[in-house]
């Protein structure tokens, strides 16, 4: 591979500073092949602010696209941009963006306070602030206790804190995270989705991915869908969801008498199924799910079931994603 | 909200950064078993060699009666040199200084075994004569003039040396009968062997040796094992360039691979001044040796730590890269024992580090060809048959030993080798960088 010898990005000697008026994300026509294959074809995008998911499939080009931004990659056409600024020519965008990649391995003898301060000073931290800097973020993430503790010996969901952790050193304006609930319990999971509603609420620009809609579902309304590399939709996900309300779909109540909740279900119009998977749960095929969650609330109310759990156990991305593709998805 | 870093000018701000990514090497590399057993590797390997140098410092070298006179030929109890310098017939049993008044007591033959030691000036740098005929055998006896002045120059019982300006060298030594020619062999080959010593290890053992061997196994993985790993993403993704990361895993492999050097040369250095031979406990004129060839092996590890780490980085077997350029690396060194003016030399590493140990052996040992045709030459009639007249530890010393090949004067040499591995490290290093900043990284 040839190295870039011209190095054209603006000069680290000159202190760096975002321009203001640009978008904290841009993206503009780009495409990576690899060969013959698309790994990302024509995204055009622009962020700034609030919490965005990052929805595909495996192979969708979720990483690709975080690897562009974060400048491992080069663009085989079209431009990217961090504040203004190309990162793949110049690192200086990273003093303002935090990255939580995928990957899972860490240095494993080190401990969750050396490791994040370590990557404190990386931003330009001296030591002392940058063991400051180290306590509060792993506060932030809940971690306190166990900081100086080494990551080798941390569950997959502590290693994941840690490393949302380092990437909120020095309070970035932008955070990227690849799949940072993969493999976690439910327990990290909630921190962690607690970690990202949180910074949204501050202001910040945050990127999640996932390939699970329901995660993202209760982190953010506000996605972009990948799928084949090609951008399929960028939204918010009730807008998307209301244009698929026609098509089928499952609904599954977990409640302490399904059969009697059933009877007074079964006569609305838009149920056309039902079936009793155990002993507590009920499962509902609708064609309209908007009409059923209206009269789901009224129904349960008035007839004093006592109800844990509605959700939608369908893969609801593979639904998403049939649907935007007209069934090509699978 | 944390702003970034005031006004802090460039140097600090890399600084900071820099010295982070060495710090952190430096103590990953403490925390991996292989780099321990690296460096162990490189510390027996060494030591083995010291132990041979210890041991032959401990033998004793036989003492060669070179001219013979210290046997008694005529059984009156008096060695034949003694009866030479009292002027009686060492062939007659009658004749011998006992009859003088007052009587001469009869020599220990052992005095005159090795009694005509090597007399010369170590500093003459042009043609010169040395040598005195300690003796007497050459003086005294009833030789004719022409047997006194064989070399015909009008002085007798001297050794004429000549300097060959064209190949920079010194002649055979032309001598008169019986000038120097019994020599002490143990004080010579002692002093030859642990100058050939210094030499072997100073060129074999540290710049060859650990200089290329370290910088192989552990310069190569600083970038390539991070990113097998996927742990450089960490990295990559702080507001770092590409270069700044290179250098700062440089710079900690450096925080290993020095000390470690440096404690080695104090080491060996300090066993053999107190094992080497010498008037004095310790030789201290040998601590300007071990400073350059601690020295050259800091440069070379460097180098090649430049070089590999760059190997590494370009491709996932750079070892297998890495391995040609050793290969190379070791031809150099052994041309350079044998040919050190070879232009080839100039587009090594090791030919300029072994430059900077060559030219502090000509400072620390002055005149140290001059030293060699001495030990070449062994007295005239040395042991080692018609032909080979040397003494033990001449030949060694000669064949680790080379000049500069530069044509510049020893101080010049080590500027201008120190300057050139510079560059070398330099622009490797940019080299490196770009290959790395090329690279797309998933």
């Amino acid at each position: 591979m040839m190295p870039d010898l011209q190095q054209v990005g603006e000069g680290q000697t000159q202190q760096w500073a975002p321009k203001i008026t640009a978008p904290v994300v841009l993206l503009e026509n780009v495409s990576k092949t690899y060969g013959k294959i698309h790994a990302l074809s024509e995204i055009t995008l622009a962020l700034s602010g609030g919490v965005t998911g990052i929805l595909g499939a495996n192979g969708a080009g979720k990483s690709t696209l975080f690897n562009l931004l974060m400048g491992k990659l080069k663009p085989s056409s079209g431009s990217i941009k961090l504040f203004g600024t190309d990162p793949w020519k110049n690192p200086a965008p990273y003093a303002r963006v935090g990255f939580v990649p995928e990957h899972e391995k860490m240095h494993d003898w080190m401990t969750a306070h050396g490791f994040v301060s370590l990557f404190a000073r990386l931003n330009g931290l001296t030591r002392e602030e940058a063991k400051s800097e180290a306590d509060r973020v792993l506060n932030f993430v809940g971690l306190t206790d166990v900081a100086h503790k080494q990551l080798g010996r941390y569950s997959k969901g502590m290693r994941q804190r840690v490393k949302i952790a380092h990437a909120l050193v020095n309070d970035p304006e932008l955070i990227v995270l690849d799949e940072p609930l993969q493999g976690c319990d439910p327990l990290a999971r909630t921190t962690i989705m607690n970690v990202i509603r949180e910074l949204g609420k501050m202001g910040r620009t945050v990127l999640v991915s996932s390939h699970i809609l329901h995660e993202i579902e209760r982190i953010t309304e506000q996605i972009v869908i990948l799928h084949n590399g090609r951008l399929l939709a960028l939204g918010n996900l009730h807008a998307i969801r209301e244009k698929m309300d026609n098509i089928p779909h499952t609904i599954s109540i977990g409640c302490e008498n399904p059969k009697e909740l059933a009877k007074d279900i079964i006569n609305n119009d838009a149920v056309y199924g039902i079936s009793f998977p155990s002993g507590d749960r009920l499962q509902i095929q609708t064609h309209n799910l908007n009409a059923v969650h209206r009269e789901l609330p009224t129904l349960i109310v008035a007839n004093g079931h006592k109800v844990s759990s509605i959700d939608n156990p369908d893969d609801d991305l593979e639904s998403i994603l049939n649907y935007l593709t007209g069934g090509l998805a699978r | 909200m944390m702003a970034p870093p005031k006004k802090d000018n460039v140097f600090r701000a890399l600084d900071r950064k820099l010295g982070a990514v060495a710090e952190f090497t430096m103590r990953q590399y403490r925390t991996k078993l292989s780099t321990w057993v690296i460096l162990g590797v490189g510390f027996i390997a060494i030591f083995i060699v010291v132990l041979f140098y210890v041991d032959s410092m401990q033998q004793e070298i036989e003492a060669i009666d070179n001219d013979g006179d210290s046997a008694d030929w005529d059984g009156d109890g008096y060695p034949t040199g003694q009866e030479r310098i009292y002027g009686t017939d060492p062939n007659n049993p009658d004749s011998h200084p006992g009859t003088f008044t007052p009587p001469i007591a009869p020599d220990a033959p052992e005095k005159w075994i090795n009694e005509d030691d090597f007399d010369w000036d170590l500093t003459a740098s042009g043609d010169t004569t040395v040598g005195y005929d300690d003796d007497g055998d050459c003086r005294l006896s009833d030789s004719t003039q022409s047997q006194k002045d064989y070399n015909r120059n009008n002085v007798e019982c001297d050794i004429i040396l000549n300097y060959d300006e064209m190949r920079g060298e010194w002649s055979e030594p032309y001598s008169d009968r019986l000038v120097d020619e019994d020599p002490d062999e143990e004080k010579y080959a002692k002093e030859a062997i642990h100058r050939a010593f210094l030499l072997a290890i100073g060129k074999m053992g540290f710049v060859f040796l650990l200089g290329i061997f370290l910088p192989l196994f552990l310069a190569t993985g600083l970038i390539r094992e991070e990113m097998d790993n996927s742990t450089i993403h960490f990295m990559l993704a702080k507001p770092i360039a590409r270069r700044d990361i290179f250098l700062g895993r440089i710079v900690g492999y450096l925080g290993i691979v020095w000390p470690y050097i440096i404690g080695m040369g104090v080491t060996v250095g300090i066993i053999s001044g107190f094992a080497g031979p010498g008037d004095s406990l310790f030789r201290f004129a040998d601590l300007g040796m071990w400073m350059a060839i601690i020295f050259a092996t800091m440069l070379a590890t460097l180098v090649y730590g430049m070089l590999f780490c760059a190997l590494g980085t370009l491709w996932k077997r750079g070892i297998i890269l890495a391995l040609p350029f050793a290969a190379w690396e070791l031809g150099m060194a052994i041309l350079s024992f044998n040919a050190p003016t070879s232009s080839i030399l100039r587009f090594s590493v090791i030919g300029w580090s072994l430059n900077i140990i060559d030219a502090a052996s000509l400072v620390v040992w002055p005149n140290m060809n001059l030293f060699i045709s001495m030990g070449m030459w062994g007295g005239g009639h040395g042991a080692g048959g018609f032909w080979d007249n040397s003494l033990e530890g001449a030949g060694a010393l000669s064949a680790f030993a080379s000049d500069t090949g530069l044509g510049i004067s020893p101080i010049a040499t080590i500027v201008v080798s120190t300057l050139v591995l510079l560059f070398q490290a330099a622009v490797l290093w940019l080299v490196g960088s770009a290959i790395f900043k090329g690279k797309e990284i998933e």
